[in-house]
């Protein structure tokens, strides 16, 4: 493993968090430690129902814990008000889920500017083109550009999603079970696309339950009771 | 920075709006039903008040002013009292023809020539008496001829009465009541009776029954005065040249023959008259003045009609909120994963909110414009179809008052439908991609 002078780009400790359950509130974790550099690629596996997602989740900033203590890069942002969370969704993270969430009036090149046009900042149609092709090309679909997403098979709909996650170049690539819906060989690929944003620095986080997936990734931990080892 | 934020939401919006093109229509259907209800209100409102209120100061008189009719043998003594004065003016109304003597007037009766020919001259044979004597028998024994002759109602005025009939000009001159009288009576003519002078190229020459001989009257000019039916104004000094205050008249059909109007502020006047008319042995009751109020009284009933059918329109128009927001609520539901997909990559929630409002909005908007132009269109062809039979449609214009109702209605129902599905849409958790 590289040995790295810089801090880490993601430091997690004692996060908690608790869902209101039917009945009564549960405790879906129970001070979860976790540290992500840059570069580095982490699998977390547990079974259905353990957490994972929630972890995920409160990694994204679509939520925030209950306690504990997040840093991302030198920044404490674990009580990060709504509205600078969602400028932080937009520059820093990147998100691909089991199904892959595309929009099927759009384009693939319009899905992908998607992430692009949600009112952080503001880049011209020709940037915005220029963005979208680039990381369409990164995931080796650009001649997919026009195709809006029922024409085109699974493997390359979860892959115009990776794109949407990578055109705002993140530092934090965050997977929930990308390779769910997916046959063995197209959820490789996927995972070797995923794989491959690491080389350029970015941080992966992958939810899997595939045990051939997570041994590509640099580490392999496991959610179970709410805690992560 | 805000213009990333607003023009990112043209493009969402945009994109959500030409996802779902149909249904953004049918949703406008039933707002542009309400729209359209509100729209025709306030025009047929509008129309309406312009119609009945701008003339209604000309025939009536301005509010204010205080009417008083003076039965006939007090005509003298009051027609005495407010000579040259400005604060009062009295009017003796006959019946006068103008044009070839002897003969059948065109309009009998002093109707308006729109109906000449039809003329009121009555059941043939008609014949009436009073204590004088009896009418008529004779005409039907030998029926006046034909000819060139239109009859008009003369008002024989005492001061300008403009002071309390705002007759609008049309052309030529007002009557001038500082010069020294003419001979021949100056008369000023509504645009009725022009009109029947043009029409109908009678001589210049005016008879009024009890006058020692026909006058021949010099048209100055032509007014509005709001009538309908031909009159024409005169002095009362030149009249009373070639017609005695002795004259008996025949001409008071249909109303009292003289008319005096007073400003306000004016009670001494007013209090010096009627003393002088009971005096006369005219009973106190019958010289009450009544103060105008007849613009007023009929602007109130017009806008509580008016706010009536607003009510009836705001029904309408609440459907047709009930249908936008409906169709919001059923979108918000089923693009919950992508506001939710949206706000994972970083859209705000007040963005959100407010992509999902000014959908709306700009629905409710271009309905409202829709509404607007059905509008003008209907009211162009509806005063077109129906412009030949009520002269007062004639060249309506659309008023603007309708159009700016109809632009708030559109506002007020794209708000209303969208705040609900503005504010769901922002409260749909992000993690709801993840639970799918
Ligand atoms: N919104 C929610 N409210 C309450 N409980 C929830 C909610 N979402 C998920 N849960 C519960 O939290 C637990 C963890 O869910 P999740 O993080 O999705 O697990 P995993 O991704 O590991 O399958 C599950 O038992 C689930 O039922
Ligand atoms: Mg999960």
């Amino acid at each position: 493993m590289t040995a790295l002078i810089q801090s880490p780009l993601i430091q997690l400790s004692g996060i908690t968090k608790t869902l209101k359950g039917q009945d009564e509130p549960r405790t879906i974790l129970s001070g979860v430690d976790l540290t992500v550099h840059s570069g580095q690629s982490v699998a977390i596996l547990g079974r259905s129902g353990s957490g994972k997602s929630t972890l995920l989740s409160l990694i994204g900033l679509f939520d925030r814990p209950d306690g504990g203590q997040y840093i991302l890069g030198e920044r404490d942002i674990t009580k990060l008000p709504e509205r600078k969370a969602a400028q932080l969704r937009s520059a820093e993270f990147g998100f691909v889920f089991q199904r892959f969430f595309l929009l099927k009036h759009l384009t693939a090149a319009q899905n992908v500017a998607m992430a692009l046009v949600n009112g952080q900042g503001w880049h011209s149609r020709r940037k915005r083109k220029a963005k979208v092709l680039a990381a369409l090309d990164q995931v080796g679909i650009a001649h997919l550009a026009k195709h809006k997403p029922p024409r085109l098979s699974g493997g390359e709909q979860q892959r115009v999603a990776i794109a949407r996650a990578l055109v705002r170049e993140p530092r934090v690539l965050l997977a929930d079970e990308p390779t769910g819906a997916l046959d063995t060989e197209t959820g490789n690929l996927v995972v070797d696309v995923l794989l491959s944003a690491t080389h350029r620095g970015c941080g992966l986080v992958l939810v899997t339950h595939d045990h051939d997936h997570a041994a590509k990734m640099g580490r392999v931990l496991s959610l179970h009771d709410g805690k992560l080892a | 920075m805000l213009s990333g934020k607003l023009r990112s939401a043209v493009i969402i919006g945009g994109q959500g709006i030409r996802a779902r093109k149909l249904r953004t229509f049918l949703s406008m259907i039933s707002l542009f039903m309400g729209v359209l209800a509100v729209v025709t209100v306030q025009a047929g409102a509008e129309i309406a008040e312009r119609a009945l209120l701008t003339d209604v100061e000309l025939t009536q008189g301005i509010d204010g002013t205080r009417a008083m009719y003076i039965p006939d043998n007090g005509a003298a003594i009051v027609e005495d009292t407010v000579r040259g004065r400005k604060d009062a003016v009295a009017a003796l109304n006959m019946s006068a023809i103008i044009g070839e003597p002897g003969v059948r007037p065109v309009n009998e009766g002093g109707m308006p020539f729109e109906y000449a020919g039809q003329g009121r001259g009555g059941p043939r044979g008609y014949k009436w008496c009073d204590q004088n004597g009896c009418y008529g028998a004779e005409e039907t024994q030998a029926p006046k001829p034909d000819g060139q002759a239109i009859e008009v109602r003369l008002y024989a005025l005492t001061g300008d009465v403009r002071t309390f009939r705002p007759f609008r000009p049309v052309s030529g001159q007002w009557l001038d009541f500082a010069s020294a009288p003419a001979m021949a009576p100056r008369l000023v003519l509504n645009r009725e009776a022009a009109k029947g002078l043009r029409q109908y190229h009678v001589p210049a020459e005016m008879q009024v029954t009890g006058a020692s001989a026909n006058m021949t009257p010099q048209i100055t000019g032509v007014v509005d005065d709001g009538g309908m039916e031909p009159a024409a104004y005169v002095r009362i000094d030149e009249l009373r040249t070639w017609l005695p205050s002795t004259a008996k008249q025949n001409g008071g059909q249909g109303g009292p023959g003289l008319q005096l109007l007073l400003s306000p502020g004016t009670s001494d006047l007013e209090q010096t008259l009627r003393a002088r008319l009971v005096g006369l042995g005219i009973p106190a009751d019958q010289v009450q003045a009544h103060e105008i109020d007849s613009r007023s009284r009929m602007s109130s009933q017009l806008s509580m009609m008016r706010w009536i059918f607003l009510g009836l329109a705001a029904l309408v128009l609440l459907i047709g909120v009930a249908g936008i927001l409906n169709v919001g609520l059923a979108t918000v539901g089923e693009r919950i994963e992508e506001f939710a997909l949206r706000r994972a990559v970083g859209t705000s929630r007040m963005l959100l909110a407010g992509i999902v409002l000014s959908e709306t909005l700009l629905t409710g908007l271009l309905t409202a414009g829709a509404a607007i132009g059905a509008g003008v269109v209907g009211l162009k062809i509806g005063s077109q179809i129906f412009g030949g039979r009520h002269p007062s449609l004639q060249g309506i214009e659309f008023p603007w008052q309708a159009g700016v109702a109809g632009v708030i209605a559109g506002l007020v129902a794209g708000i209303l439908g969208g705040l609900i599905p503005a504010i769901r849409a922002a409260r749909i958790p992000i993690a709801t991609v993840m639970r799918a």
